[in-house]
């Protein structure tokens, strides 16, 4: 809400535009009013001829033109607004999104995410396009009839004052009550509609329990349920609505017998005064019908600007970069000294980990579920800024090497990269710096035994994949990862190892791939195969987010019995 | 329109709040009407001094006329939102009895979980097509019919100008803005479409972007995308307020048409001057409801579109069931035979299957493995009969599967898929599913058996079973077909999220169950094989090694090798 208001005190001029263009329907309102009367009383009473009233007709053409047209222009300022609030709002969510480290660690809620960028955003839209016009021409225009209103017949003006407060008063009443209600009818009318999605995801189940007819009786009973629920709701929407008509009636009724009253008995007052009136005091109380259905709008639109703030507020520290480069002709070396690192949404942490990686080691990481694995090639990937202790590279401190040539100079292969829409050609193009040729390309694609496949595709190197592209394996992502990285022909590797459910050929190709890799550079490998783990110049045990054991192979079978329980439970064939 | 009957259909069952919403409507309109033009007349009378008592019948019709035309209001809104919300249920009805014969087979289709809660949406648009599209305009009418009659014995020029002026606002503008209106709404969509693609790569994409240094372009494509949108959304909202405008300063000068019309009738001494606010303000009165015509080509525009998109996801393939009218046997464990069946899937070429050839005997048990893709999931699809075997046939107690309908098969069997459905409610009502008449403590028994003890009938299952973990949902799904008894046990990886110790106990206590019925178990693992009759390797499609895990060990073949590498996989989560 908060947000929405100083989102449009930034537009201050095209505020300022709203209320003169209110002023000027207004003008345009009350001109119209007289114009219709004048003519009617000329030719009603005076006697006027026809030639006599065209100008006058002519002016009301020109003054209805007015009005539509400023109302029109009224409507067009607040799209402008809108579209000037949503471009912000999206940017603003972008900067926040791309700072976030937590963005590049964690996979979950993105999908949250695209609905608040997308709908979340949209639904801001009526605030501006149709609310903020409406609350200023029916703050502003009333009031102006009112004093044309007190100008010309004085005690029309009390009628209304007497009774338009009421307006107010009783919508306050009824607003309260339905506030009440519609929060004890909301849960139950969200379970309802739920149910229809929850059915049809479920339809293969039904079906396979024999229970799909019963199922339609539970949906026409639940979409029953959500009628009553929403109508008692409604309900008393409708007889806010009836109670303003039932006022304005009133006191339009009152007006109107006043007027004639004062025009038969007393004959103080003309027809011309008294016609005005009877104009004049429906379009009073039509504008503050009007206020009661954008607040209406409008509060679709609060929703969402609570949810857009409460994204926006939660600020996160950007990874810092410096300006140093890296040398290009061999890995760097890499140290981590007391470092740690936790969520602050779920108190997850690994600390104290000290341990230093030299150019062109084969470190295994290994540990139970749970254990921080992850979390540490997030770390040393430079994707999370450290919380405590610090990182150096070639004995620098990571936050003053340059941004560019430390993800130069890295691959990170996860166990689930992301395709982008376009070709394949396209997707493995990705991993390089410069500009690539075909021949890279398939060079590269070669290297990573994606080339058989790629020959069965009828488009080959274009056949276009990600999303809504050809659907792609989990074992054919991860090639497509390492042909990427054999174009890069990075210092630095980072691989999360796949568990299980890749076919023998994958397996092979896997393997020695990454040590062709790891020929030329520095290879850090969540490892989940003991022939990685057995090969590697360093493992790195990690137990309940700290480092328990560092060493080879034989080192951790002598030292630590935890490693020794872990081969051994490898090698009888069972797991844990 | 044709796109549009069905829902036409479904929304006439619901005449009464039909024809209350439109007699309600048309009085609220009416009345509306007769009050500002009677306040119009009574003023005139009032200027010619006329007896007191006429004054005061006109200011009781004034009255009556307020009262009425308030409540009709009132009535028009309930009946019309009550008939609305009736219809939203039957077409869910409607549509749940169309798409329930296609699943499950359509769900492998549109492999993306969007496209149940764009079903869900677009059928919620459909609401307004009663309340937006379907009465208003037959509520208009009647009142400007109406009016116009009563105008005629006043002026029959006056009443010439209504109809001209009912033309245009409610068909001549918002038709020709309806054209304009569909190419300025395709290219929203558009333009939605990809800044939704954008924000969907950006977010899920992230890192990978972040690594390869690509965040910043991607970026810039994205607001360069988010902009085209917004643009594209400005036009639409311009065009839609510029439409409504041009239809208000119609009406309006319809209005001043009519008043200079009777003006001029008035001067030659046509028309008795006291008629003149009379028509000036029933004209001002009726054409305040077609403002909102001018909203319809968008209404009319979306209801169409919903229509369309749910017409082609139950359209696009005919249900398999047709001519298929056997039933199996029922309630014996059966034998089964696939007889050099190939399989591809539609749309794909290639095929999935090649060639299987299976012979498992009744009671016997048999384990299916491979890595991902290897075809073995699609054994399981095919003998559930969600599609249709493309060469070849398979055989259940030799009897054909080929014209066996689909419930026959479902019905004998126990079936625990990969993703298993649970609904919002409670952990009973999840086990009732399974069979009537099931008793608390039988399914407390269940739960036990499955390792979930722990659990209580009572307890909450959320939408899809959120609130429960993996492996309880695989446990849950066990307790389900436990419950069913079937003498068919089909486990497409069934305990892929279960530790080995538990999953072991579980087998022992389901093959306990199962032990006189034929079961079929998809597993990712190769542990606790060793007792299975027959284990059938797959790859790529087709059957490369069988036999029990004995041989298949001593043969040192492709099984001995993923053995092997399960072996080194070093605590495998």
């Amino acid at each position: 809400m908060n947000k929405l208001k100083e989102m449009t005190m930034e537009q201050k001029n095209k505020l300022v535009l709203l209320i003169i263009l209110a002023i000027i329907s207004g003008f345009a309102i009350i001109g119209q009013g007289y114009l219709f009367v004048m003519i009617i009383d000329r030719i009603f009473l005076k006697d006027h001829s026809f030639s006599e009233i065209t100008p006058l007709l002519v002016g009301l053409v020109a003054v209805l033109l007015t009005r539509t047209f400023f109302t029109f222009w009224s409507g067009r300022t607040g799209i402008k607004m809108a579209s000037i609030v949503k471009g912000k709002l999206r940017q603003s969510l972008l900067n926040k999104f791309s700072n976030s480290p937590r963005q590049a660690s964690m996979h979950g809620q993105s999908g949250q995410k695209v609905s608040v960028m997308m709908d979340t955003v949209d639904e801001i839209d009526s605030y501006y396009s149709s609310y903020l016009p409406q609350v200023i021409q029916s703050s502003v225009i009333p009031i102006m009839l009112l004093i044309v209103i007190f100008m010309e017949h004085w005690a029309t003006g009390v009628i209304i004052l007497v009774t338009a407060p009421f307006i107010p008063i009783f919508m306050m009443v009824i607003g309260f009550k339905t506030k009440d209600k519609s929060e004890e009818q909301f849960d139950k009318m969200a379970a309802f509609s739920g149910t229809f999605l929850d059915t049809l995801q479920g339809l293969t189940t039904l079906k396979l329990f024999g229970r799909s007819e019963q199922q339609r009786d539970k949906i026409r009973k639940s979409s029953l349920d959500f009628r009553d629920a929403t109508m008692e709701v409604l309900k008393i929407a409708f007889s806010n609505s009836l109670a303003l008509e039932f006022i304005s009636m009133l006191s339009i009724g009152l007006v109107a017998l006043e007027v004639a009253v004062r025009m038969i008995i007393f004959q103080d007052i003309t027809f011309y005064t008294g016609f005005l009136m009877l104009i004049l005091a429906p379009e009073f109380y039509t504008k503050l019908k009007d206020l009661g259905s954008a607040f209406h709008t409008g509060r679709t639109s609060m929703g969402a600007a609570k949810k857009l703030e409460n994204e926006l507020s939660e600020q996160e520290q950007a990874v810092e970069w410096g300006e140093a480069s890296i040398p290009t002709n061999q890995p760097p070396s890499i140290e981590l000294a007391g470092a740690g690192f936790s969520y602050e949404s779920n108190g997850f942490a690994i600390e104290n980990i000290s341990t230093v990686i030299r150019p062109y080691e084969q470190v295994a990481i290994i540990g139970k579920t749970g254990a921080g694995k992850s979390t540490l090639l997030n770390m040393i990937a430079g994707l999370v800024s450290l919380k405590e202790g610090e990182m150096r590279i070639n004995g620098e401190k990571r936050e003053r090497i340059s941004e560019k040539s430390w993800f130069d100079s890295l691959s990170y292969i996860s166990q689930d990269p992301y395709l982008f829409s376009g070709t394949i050609a396209d997707n493995i193009a990705i991993g390089s710096i410069e500009e690539t040729t075909r021949e890279e390309i398939i060079k590269a694609a070669e290297k990573a035994g994606l080339n058989k496949l790629i020959d069965t595709l009828e488009k080959g190197y274009d056949t276009p994949i990600g999303e809504a592209g050809r659907g792609i394996s989990g074992g054919e992502k991860q090639r497509i990862a390492i042909a990427r990285a054999f174009l890069k022909r990075p210092s630095i590797i980072l691989f999360d190892e796949p568990t299980t459910g890749l076919d023998l050929q994958t397996e092979q190709i896997l393997q020695s791939s990454i040590k062709e890799l790891g020929e030329n550079s520095t290879v850090i490998t969540v490892a989940h195969r003991l022939y990685t783990v057995k090969n590697a110049d360093k493992i790195l045990l990690l137990d309940n987010g700290e480092l328990r054991a560092t060493g080879t192979h034989t080192d951790l079978l002598e030292s630590d019995e935890m490693y020794r329980n872990m081969v051994h439970t490898q090698q009888g064939g069972k797991a844990e | 329109m044709k796109g549009l009957r069905t829902v036409i259909l479904v929304l006439l069952k619901e005449k009464k709040d039909i024809v209350l919403s439109i007699i309600c409507g048309f009085i609220a309109g009416i009345t509306a009407v007769g009050l500002f033009s009677s306040s119009g007349y009574l003023i005139s009378q009032a200027a010619l001094a006329p007896p007191i008592y006429t004054l005061m019948v006109l200011v009781a019709v004034v009255k009556l006329l307020g009262i009425i035309s308030a409540l009709s209001r009132y009535g028009e809104r309930y009946f019309s939102h009550r008939g609305t919300f009736t219809m939203l249920g039957n077409l869910r009805v409607s549509f749940y009895e169309k798409l329930e014969p296609l699943a499950p087979a359509i769900f492998q289709k549109y492999r993306s979980g969007d496209l149940l809660s764009r079903i869900v949406g677009d059928v919620e648009t459909l609401q307004n097509y009663f309340l937006r599209v379907f009465y208003p305009p037959i509520v208009i009418v009647l009142v400007f019919l109406v009016t116009i009659f009563f105008t005629t014995f006043i002026s029959i020029q006056t009443a010439l100008i209504l109809v001209l002026g009912l033309l245009l606002t409610t068909f001549v503008v918002p038709a020709l803005f309806g054209y304009r209106q569909r190419k300025v709404d395709r290219k929203v969509r558009q333009r939605r479409g990809k800044l939704s693609t954008d924000v969907t790569e950006f977010l899920y994409g992230f890192r990978d972007l972040k690594i390869y240094q690509q965040v910043h372009d991607k970026e810039k494509d994205l607001l360069q995308s988010s902009n085209h949108y917004v643009e594209e959304q400005e036009r639409e909202s311009i065009h839609n307020l510029f439409s409504e405008s041009v239809n208000t300063f119609i009406s309006l000068l319809v209005s001043v048409t009519v008043l200079a019309v009777g003006a001029y009738l008035v001067t030659v001494g046509q028309l008795d001057g006291i008629f003149l606010a009379l028509l000036v303000m029933i004209s001002l009165t009726v054409f305040e409801n077609t403002t909102a015509m001018a909203a319809y080509p968008s209404h009319l525009q979306d209801s169409r579109q919903a229509v369309a998109r749910l017409d082609t996801v139950v359209n696009e393939e005919e249900p398999l069931q047709q001519n298929q009218t056997e039933t199996m046997e029922q309630g014996i464990a059966p034998s089964i035979e696939f007889k050099n069946v190939h399989f591809s899937f539609p749309g794909e070429t290639g095929d999935t299957l090649k060639n299987i050839s299976l012979n498992l005997p009744a009671g016997s048990k048999t384990a299916i493995v491979g890595p991902s893709g290897s075809g073995k999931s699609t054994i399981m699809q095919l003998l559930l009969k969600i599609y249709p075997v493309g060469n070849g046939d398979i055989y259940f107690n030799n009897q054909s599967f080929l014209q066996a309908t689909q419930e026959s098969v479902w019905e004998n069997a126990n079936v625990v898929l990969q993703s298993n459905h649970f609904f919002y409610g409670t952990i009973r009502e999840n086990l009732e599913l399974a069979k009537d008449g099931l008793r608390d403590e039988e399914m407390k028994e269940i739960l036990r058996n499955v390792e979930l003890g722990h659990f209580d009938l009572d307890d909450q299952v959320l939408e899809k079973g959120e609130n429960l973990s993996g492996g309880e949902k695989q446990r849950l799904a066990i307790a389900r077909v436990l419950a069913r008894k079937a003498p068919l046990w089909l486990l497409d990886e069934p305990t892929s999220s279960i530790d080995v110790l538990t999953e072991s106990k579980l087998y022992e206590r389901l093959f306990e169950v199962a032990k006189d019925d034929t079961v079929i178990l998809i597993s990712h693992r190769l542990t606790g094989l060793e007792k299975m009759d027959q284990i059938i390797v797959m790859e790529k499609g087709t059957i490369i090694e069988s036999g029990t895990y004995e041989e298949l060990m001593n043969q040192k073949g492709y099984f001995q090798q993923m053995k092997e590498i399960e072996k080194s996989v070093f605590l495998g989560e």
